[in-house]
């Protein structure tokens, strides 16, 4: 492209000469592309960088700003047990949320592609929640498990069972975090069905007509074709349930008794409640570098079980010249 | 497509982890955006920005005050802005941006006073201000190192409220100044009735330590050394743990019941629908108590036996920031905003003027009269005011308190709470 045009230009306005045209031609795409760029460098990466820089700083907002090194990181791993409590809470939270947002992602798509009359209706409904902002969310879980007049230990009486009161009790507050965590995932949903729509049907069919069961279908066509949609799912899972800070700031504030004070709520309170910015950053340093991590050892991990549609797994040598093929073309 | 996703993962985690660090910047941004016009000839009205937590009808009574003061100073105009929940975060994202409101309500002076005008050369010696007229304690919480940083613009005390319909109907004679907390928990005892939902007495679930102290002191104890310097033998001293153990018990034994937690109705909200016979508070919920029909008492805080009371003060100030370019113009504002004519206006305020106080006969009203005497007991030093760092050491404290209301043992939470604050004060 960048080809033709200075020929047609040039054509037309000779006197003024054909490089000045081409300069103009060559810098048009970055011109297109600089508002994103501008907006990238101003509001993503100068904010990230500078939010490394002053992890190095003690950096109250009110008063004096003096560099302390690595001070921040030291201080968060040896003097404060609550960093060490807070990330146990999330480590937790991930531990209980992640397998189990998978499984209800992937057993509601599976339940909504077949083929039943009223599907649209379901679809909807279960993915209206994701439609509801993660404020009114919150509102709407404290009174689903309000002690006295919550609907769930309504429903819980009437089996004869006296229920907890969930976000007061430290032993069930976690747990109730997980479940209203759980409600909003209807997007999970949405790709997996995406994904499980993008299976060909003649798969299913040959594997039955080997003979293979519903459930052997399940395990050896359903799984490994949508293995890419779970790698997506399974990553975008973690980074969310490193990130909760929504429910636990209007669900239970943190409590009772730090039961719910997730990492990301220790470090907003650092950040904006105690003012710590410095501390908060290297907070919220530490917090990029685990997401970073267990993301890498997931897709490593990945090509053990993931597969990807026209990928063969064969020996090493013959991957890598099929790789190799893929890149000439 | 596998790179393709890696990509798209990478980038995600980049967004969502930065999504904190651009809050910071929002808000300075907010700031920003009401930058005064400071006039240099270019206009011939000067801008005042007044910043103040209150909503709701405080709030309309202060623009009424600023309208006032507009119109007794033609060429002036005052911002009032409302930060409301966001105060804190607002008015530290100001100074940080070196963009602060001129005057401001102030009440944490340890944290911000580094950013605040001393107002000793201002105060001393104005007429018009007449220092002292003022309750006199007042101005200890505004003090920081012999400076003075802000003028006490409304205060209250914590006193018992109680329902006298319950304390009737139970035939129970109503509390009286120099009760004891023996008496109290007795009474709760009698006023509580579990088979309807009824309460003698409610704890809450999210304490705020300073309001605690009161208790504190009246036991003897307090929470940190009068020179700021130690905690241990302080905060989980015997005076301090029993203080707060009785609270818990209180919950444990069925006497009281733990109120506003996440998701439960606030004690505020059960003493309306009379189903807690006492409450314990600042002025705050006074009217809407009246309001919604309840036939309240107030009564001093009960003693320890043998130990004089004592009370906790929680006081608004205005202040003024150092960086402010209308200084002159922030001072007359304060005046007029803690003159007798302004805090009349303010209503839901006590005054903090005497002479106010007497012209209104608010220490003759039954009602009020246990504010003012709980004012007069009001003279230990809050542990925020002694120690800089004393954020750090509550954020533990606050924790403590939590378990103890939710049946811990005070004494041993204490003692970890101590352990773990101690580095900050090295």
């Amino acid at each position: 492209m960048a080809h033709t045009y200075p020929q047609t230009a040039g054509k037309q306005s000779a006197s003024l000469g054909p490089r000045r045209n081409r300069r103009w031609v060559g810098a048009a795409p970055y011109l297109f592309i600089f508002p994103w760029i501008f907006g990238f460098l101003v509001f993503t990466l100068g904010p990230l960088l500078f939010s490394l820089i002053i992890s190095l700083f003690d950096w109250p907002i009110v008063g004096k700003v003096h560099f302390i090194g690595l001070g921040n990181y030291v201080e968060m791993f040896t003097d404060d047990p609550l960093f060490w409590k807070s990330f146990g809470v999330t480590l937790k939270f991930a531990a209980l949320f992640v397998p189990l947002n998978i499984a209800v992602g992937l057993g509601l798509a599976i339940l909504l592609n077949q083929k039943t009359r009223g599907n649209a209706i379901f679809r909807t409904a279960f993915y209206l929640p994701s439609v509801i902002s993660g404020v009114a969310l919150a509102m709407i879980w404290s009174w689903v498990y309000s002690g006295d007049y919550g609907i769930l230990n309504y429903f819980l009486s009437i089996i004869g069972v006296q229920g907890p009161d969930w976000l007061n009790d430290k032993h069930w507050s976690l747990v109730a975090m997980v479940v209203a965590s759980l409600w909003g995932q209807g997007s999970m949903m949405l790709v997996f069905l995406a994904g499980l729509k993008g299976i060909p049907k003649d798969l299913y069919e040959s594997a039955s007509i080997d003979g293979a069961g519903k459930i052997r279908q399940f395990i050896s066509v359903t799984i490994p074709m949508l293995s890419p949609t779970i790698l997506f799912n399974l990553i975008t899972s973690i980074i969310a349930a490193f990130q909760q800070l929504t429910l636990a700031l209007l669900l239970t504030g943190g409590g009772p008794m730090k039961s719910t004070y997730f990492y990301a709520m220790y470090m907003y309170e650092n950040a904006f409640k105690f003012f710590k910015m410095g501390y908060s950053a290297a907070n919220a340093w530490f917090m990029f570098l685990i997401v970073l991590t267990l993301t890498f050892l997931v897709f490593k991990s990945s090509e053990a079980w993931v597969f990807y549609e026209g990928e063969m797994k064969r020996k090493p040598e013959k991957k890598s010249k099929s790789v190799r093929r893929g890149r000439s073309a | 497509m596998k790179k393709k996703i890696s990509l798209i993962v990478l980038t995600t985690a980049l967004t969502m982890t930065m999504l904190s660090a651009c809050m910071g910047n929002n808000e300075s941004a907010n700031g920003t955006t009401t930058q005064p016009e400071s006039g240099n000839g270019s206009a011939e009205v000067k801008t005042l920005r007044f910043a103040t937590w209150d909503t709701g009808d405080a709030l309309k009574i202060e623009q009424d005050i600023a309208k006032k003061f507009e119109a007794n100073h033609p060429g002036t105009k005052v911002q009032v802005e409302a930060y409301a929940d966001g105060f804190d975060q607002k008015l530290a994202a100001g100074f940080g941006a070196a963009n602060p409101p001129d005057v401001m309500y102030m009440w944490d002076f340890p944290t911000y006073h580094q950013s605040l005008q001393p107002l000793n050369s201002y105060a001393d010696g104005d007429k018009d201000l007449n220092k002292d007229d003022f309750y006199s304690g007042l101005f200890n919480y505004a003090t920081i190192d012999e400076n003075l940083y802000g003028i006490p613009a409304g205060f209250t005390t914590r006193v018992v409220y109680y329902n006298k319909k319950m304390f009737d109907d139970a035939k129970i004679p109503y509390p009286k100044d120099g009760w004891t907390w023996d008496d109290f928990q007795s009474i709760s005892k009698q006023l509580t009735d579990k088979a309807k939902k009824q309460y003698g007495f409610g704890v809450r679930a999210d304490n705020d330590t300073y309001d605690l102290q009161g208790f504190v002191w009246s036991n003897g104890g307090s929470y940190i050394s009068d020179d700021g310097k130690t905690i241990n033998g302080f905060m989980n001293s015997n005076e301090t743990a029993d203080t707060i153990q009785m609270f818990g018990d209180m919950v444990k034994n069925g006497s009281a019941v733990l109120a506003g937690g996440k998701g439960q109705q606030s004690g505020e909200d059960i003493f309306k629908g009379g189903k807690i016979a006492m409450w314990e508070s600042g002025i705050w919920p006074l009217e809407s108590f009246r309001q919604a029909g309840i036939d309240v008492g107030t009564v001093e805080m009960p003693a320890f036996p043998g130990k004089p009371v004592k009370g906790v003060v929680a006081e608004s100030a205005l202040s003024i920031a150092k960086d402010s370019e209308n200084k002159d113009l922030a001072w007359e504002f304060i005046k007029y905003y803690v003159s007798n004519e302004a805090i009349k206006m303010r209503v839901a305020d006590l005054p903090v003027r005497e002479s106010v106080v007497k012209e209104l006969k608010k220490d003759q009203d039954p009602l009020y009269k246990p504010y003012y005497t709980m004012l007069e007991r009001s003279d230990n030093t809050p542990a925020f005011l002694l120690n800089s760092k004393w954020n750090e050491v509550n954020r533990q404290l606050s924790a403590a308190v939590e378990a103890v209301v939710h049946g811990s043992n005070a004494q041993d939470v204490l003692n970890q709470a101590v352990k773990e604050s101690e580095r900050y004060l090295k």
